[in-house]
């Protein structure tokens, strides 16, 4: 049990990690887009790579972040039942939903996404627009990463309900103990 | 063996003229005939895949073959423009030929072979509209920051000529054009551009394109999957295709020229063409950027560059010694 | 059975059984995707599906990561997180009760005149919310304003973010229902369909919305009079009076400027949606700048926020893809047309049908699961009945709002609660909320009846 709650930690780890590094891009979207603005109604320019590069920052970042938001729990669930429950019957909710549907996802998102993937390895390709970013293949590979970094959250969730469900709730690593509600200070949800 | 369906993706939206009609009725003459036992389901632009991805659709199974135009695909080889068009380029029958008999096809599978597909020449719209501009053009100075929609290599000359060049879908150029986001235009021709309705916002509308001449579409299909069906199928997918790849060049051929009639007459629509040193510094830009292809590092890339300027400097004298003094003589002397 | 059959039955199956499941509680992109891939598996079974299919996943992912219309997501909730955590929505809010606190329902006035503004800053919600319950309802309840009141007049006036341009709800619809119009058209031989934009989307929303704080005012004042205890008076001490002056220079104009700046570019169409989001980003930092609240903690904190909301919407997208590629390959596409196209009383009552799923699927679910399952089902047979795209989308955005507000899973009821005081009963909510819910469905029932509502503005700009 200890074993596979470090392994849990660990993963956790990692999601933060790249989570809190991969937000700061969505401050770089505001940066590029505004040069890109005051570039093109002040001075008449216009980059067409950094037409590409805000855009695919905003890929980059929503693929990157999601398996820290799968730890922060901010991807909308709908909790009518889920809420009010007592945290044994959310662990089961969890586990069930872990292996019937989170890992299902991400493996046909890996296997098929493989291919495309390689293949933009394979030429290096860069943006269909002429003029635009090269690495196109590297923003393709966020889809692995996504798959990735979803499937070792939902793992994580997955030892997180090991965990509950065998008496060993204590051994929950602390960034994704069920807690009480979560209150007023993440009001992510509602968009 | 049974009845086979096989997907077809298009760049194109469902119906539009010359294009989309081109892929739909393609795929109902396989089906005829084939008397059904290869049936071809139309999927138009962004039913299934986003329109820039029709081709991946294809490489990874999703569908059997896709319709659009080669130089979509420029980041998966520069190569690939050729097989659409670049600019300053050749004229419909002169990509044909150069397709079709000067070894033009040969180089076209041999960068798709990287990719498991094949291409057929499925479409031409022939020479293309230069654009349409708000303004009139007096000189080169003119283009100076102008801010132009246009994509591909094509939009590499016009940013040498000193144009700011985007590129947007079709749908949203009109409401660019409107609000001034862009000063000019181009899109295919009058066909098409009247269909989208860009008269109402600029009316100066010039010609000819010197960037899109003899744009050709083609037809992709999954190879592997190609070479397994029965040579009949295999035979009617290809004489198909050639057919449409008429059909569709007579149907511009055909409808541009009552579309800019109706422009002109209707919808008080200016001709005009570009002024001579935009042509020839356009020339210059051209061929500055096929240079750049010529040096590539691929070889792929630069055999097809080597091969497309050969066959142009070979076919351009049929065309420029006998073609072009018949239409200048037309031109002059005939009248009915 | 021929295959036709088993395939739209499996696909109708699969809507129903999507929602059923949804109620575990497990989060929404995964369920959607994952119930999806089971009863792909079952039609793998009985021939009806093909797995091939999913080679299209990868295809329509780069494309959501490649689109330039959906940027202006991340931009629009950078810039009213940044608002929200610099706490110039709070100055906004002190300001603007201090304005109003003399009159009767004076309070209520003003919160909901600052969720209008809030909401032409941003399209979050739960923020406003938020921000509004731990600031105005102990403000509202030490007045002595029935607690019903107070939280509904919250809770609605919350939520206006989501139909008050700009609107991420807006942004995604505006991108889905520009791409079906034209194909749609099209098909239809209507080559030159007039564009539906985001930009027509948000011109589109501003009066509804506009009628929407008329509609939450007036009910307001008509609680002033008919019941005073209700909402009561309060008074502003005199010598607050004079700095007041002051306060509305500093605290109201600034944003207000911002607000207008970046709104009417947008309608004006001077700029597209992307380019007025990221100047109204870096608008809010440098308000955020001038009351020396740019720290490092604030920026750190909005670019989480910012990230993780704008990931947990996209991966909805995501997961919604596997949906739309398992139901339309089994038919379901099929099914919907021939349903809508045959209901009795043709292209209105097939709206109204549209528009009574959705109301009652937001009892459940959220707008985002709604529109990325319903909007590519029933749009293209909507438009196809020449139904007005941009009447279509500023319709569906009304009625989803309301989502947020009905029970039991309702977003704005969850997060007051989660900032209202204790001894609340959660029952105040719950019926603070009705009269709003009403008034909604009056909205809705006013822009059906009066499309022009919708379509004036849109087509005034388009000149
Ligand atoms: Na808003
Ligand atoms: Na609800």
């Amino acid at each position: 049990m200890r074993f596979i709650a470090g392994l849990a930690a660990v993963i956790c780890a990692v999601n933060l990690v790249i989570g809190k590094t991969f937000a700061w891009l969505s401050l770089a979207i505001v940066a590029v887009c505004f040069t890109v603005v005051v570039q093109r109604y002040l001075f008449a320019i216009s980059h067409v790579w950094m037409q590409d590069l805000y855009i695919w920052l905003n890929g980059a970042m929503f693929t990157a972040v999601a398996g820290f938001a799968l730890l922060r729990d901010d991807h909308v669930r709908v909790d009518i039942f889920y809420r009010p429950a007592k945290m044994r019957t959310k662990a089961l909710s969890d586990l069930l939903g872990v292996f019937l549907f989170l890992l299902p996802f991400t493996w046909v998102v890996y296997t098929y996404s493989m291919p495309f993937v390689q293949r933009a390895w394979g030429y290096h390709e860069a943006s269909a627009n002429v003029g635009g970013m090269p690495g196109l293949f590297i923003l393709k590979t966020f889809i692995i990463a996504f798959a990735v970094m979803i499937s070792l959250q939902g793992v994580a969730m997955a030892i997180r309900s090991i965990l509950v469900l065998s008496g060993n709730a204590a051994l929950v690593p602390k960034s994704i103990q069920y807690g009480p509600d979560r209150g007023p200070d993440h009001p992510q949800g509602a968009v | 063996q049974g009845n086979i369906t096989w997907r077809m993706v298009t760049t194109w939206p469902k119906n539009f003229p010359g294009l989309g009609v081109g892929a739909q009725r393609l795929a109902d003459r396989i089906t005829a005939a084939s008397g059904g036992r290869l049936t071809v389901q139309v999927y138009s632009a962004g039913e299934l895949v986003p329109p820039l991805q029709a081709l991946d659709a294809v490489i990874d199974g999703s569908a059997e073959m896709s319709h659009g135009a080669a130089y979509y695909w420029q980041n998966k080889s520069p190569a690939l423009s050729f097989f659409t068009g670049v600019p300053y380029g050749m004229t419909t029958p002169e990509l044909t030929a150069w397709i079709r008999f000067l070894g033009g096809q040969e180089l076209w599978d041999e960068i798709y072979d990287q990719f498991g597909v094949q291409g057929f020449l499925s479409g031409n719209t022939g020479t293309q509209a230069g654009g349409w501009f708000r303004d009139e053009l007096t000189s080169l100075e003119d283009l100076k920051g102008i801010r132009f929609r246009t994509p591909g290599l094509g939009g590499r000359v016009w940013e040498k000529l000193g144009a700011t060049v985007t590129n947007m879908a079709a749908g949203e150029i009109f409401q660019a054009l409107q609000s001034g986001t862009l000063d000019a235009a181009e899109f295919v021709g009058p066909y098409n551009d009247l269909a989208l309705g860009f008269y109402q916002v600029a009316k100066n509308y010039y010609m000819p394109s010197f960037v899109e001449s003899g744009l050709a579409t083609e037809l992709v299909v999954d190879k592997k999957k190609y070479q397994e069906l029965p040579s009949d199928l295999q035979a009617i997918i290809r004489d198909v295709s050639q057919a449409e790849y008429d059909m569709v060049s007579s149907d511009f051929i055909a409808n541009d020229p009552r579309a800019l009639k109706t422009l002109v007459d209707d919808h008080g629509v200016i001709v005009r063409q570009f002024p001579d040193d935009i042509m020839e510094a356009g020339a210059k830009a051209s061929v500055e950027v096929i240079e750049e292809l010529r040096n590539s590092d691929d070889p792929l890339v630069k055999k097809t560059t080597e091969s497309f300027i050969e066959a142009l400097n070979l076919v351009r004298t049929r065309t420029e010694q006998i073609d072009a003094p018949y239409t200048a003589a037309r031109e002059k002397y005939l009248k009915y | 059975m021929d295959p036709v059959t088993i395939g739209e039955t499996l696909a109708a199956l699969m809507f129903f059984g999507v929602i059923g499941f949804l109620l575990l509680g497990f989060p929404v992109a995964f369920t959607l995707a994952g119930v999806s891939l089971l009863f792909g598996s079952v039609g793998m079974a009985f021939g009806v599906f093909d797995p091939s299919n999913f080679g299209s996943l990868p295809s329509r992912y780069i494309g959501f990561m490649t689109n330039e219309v959906l940027v202006a997501v991340p931009l629009f909730i950078f810039m009213g997180v940044m608002l929200e955590r610099s706490q110039i929505a709070e100055q906004l809010l002190l300001t603007m009760s201090k304005l109003f606190g003399n009159l009767r329902g004076g309070l209520g006035l003003s919160v909901i005149l600052v969720g209008a503004m809030l909401a032409a800053s941003t399209g979050v919600v739960g923020a406003t919310v938020v921000t509004m319950g731990l600031i105005s309802l102990p403000a509202m309840l030490r007045a002595g304003y029935d607690p019903k009141l107070a939280t509904g007049v919250i809770c609605a006036s919350g939520t206006l973010g989501q139909i008050i341009p700009p609107s991420t709800v807006l942004i995604f619809m505006g991108d889905m229902l520009s791409g079906i119009n034209s194909q749609v058209q099209m098909a239809k031989g209507n080559f030159a369909p007039v564009p539906v934009s985001v930009g027509d989307l948000f011109a589109g929303a501003l009066l509804p919305g506009i009628l929407l704080v008329s509609l939450y005012l007036m009910f307001v004042i008509f609680k002033a009079v008919t019941d005073p205890a209700s909402c009561p008076a309060t008074p502003v001490p005199p010598e607050e009076k004079g700095a007041l002056l002051g306060e509305v220079f500093t605290a109201l104009l600034p944003p207000l400027c911002l607000i207008l700046a970046v709104l009417g570019s947008i309608l004006g169409g001077i700029a597209t949606p992307t380019e007025a989001a990221s100047v109204g980003a870096v608008g809010a930092m440098l308000l955020a700048a001038l009351r020396w609240r740019l720290t490092f903690s604030i920026l750190r904190e909005t670019v989480i926020a910012t990230a993780t909301i704008t990931s947990m919407v996209f991966v909805i997208l995501l997961g919604a893809s596997v949906f739309s590629i398992v139901f339309r390959m089994m038919g379901g596409d099929n099914l919907v047309h021939e349903f809508l196209s045959n209901l009795p009383g043709g292209t209105l009552a097939a709206v109204a049908v549209v528009m009574i799923i959705m109301f009652f699927l937001g009892f459940i679910l959220d707008t985002f699961e709604i529109i990325f399952i319903v909007i590519p089902i029933t749009a293209p047979v909507l438009l196809a009945m020449d139904v007005d795209p941009v009447w279509l989308g500023v319709l569906v955005g009304v009625n989803l709002q309301t989502s947020f507000l009905t029970p039991p899973f309702g977003f704005a009821l969850f997060y007051l609660r989660g900032v209202a005081p204790a001894d609340l009963p959660t029952s105040a909510i719950y019926r603070g909320i009705l009269p709003f819910v009403v008034l909604q469905i009056v909205a809705i029932a006013i822009l059906f009846i009066f499309p022009g509502i919708v379509t004036w503005l849109p087509r005034l700009i388009a000149g």
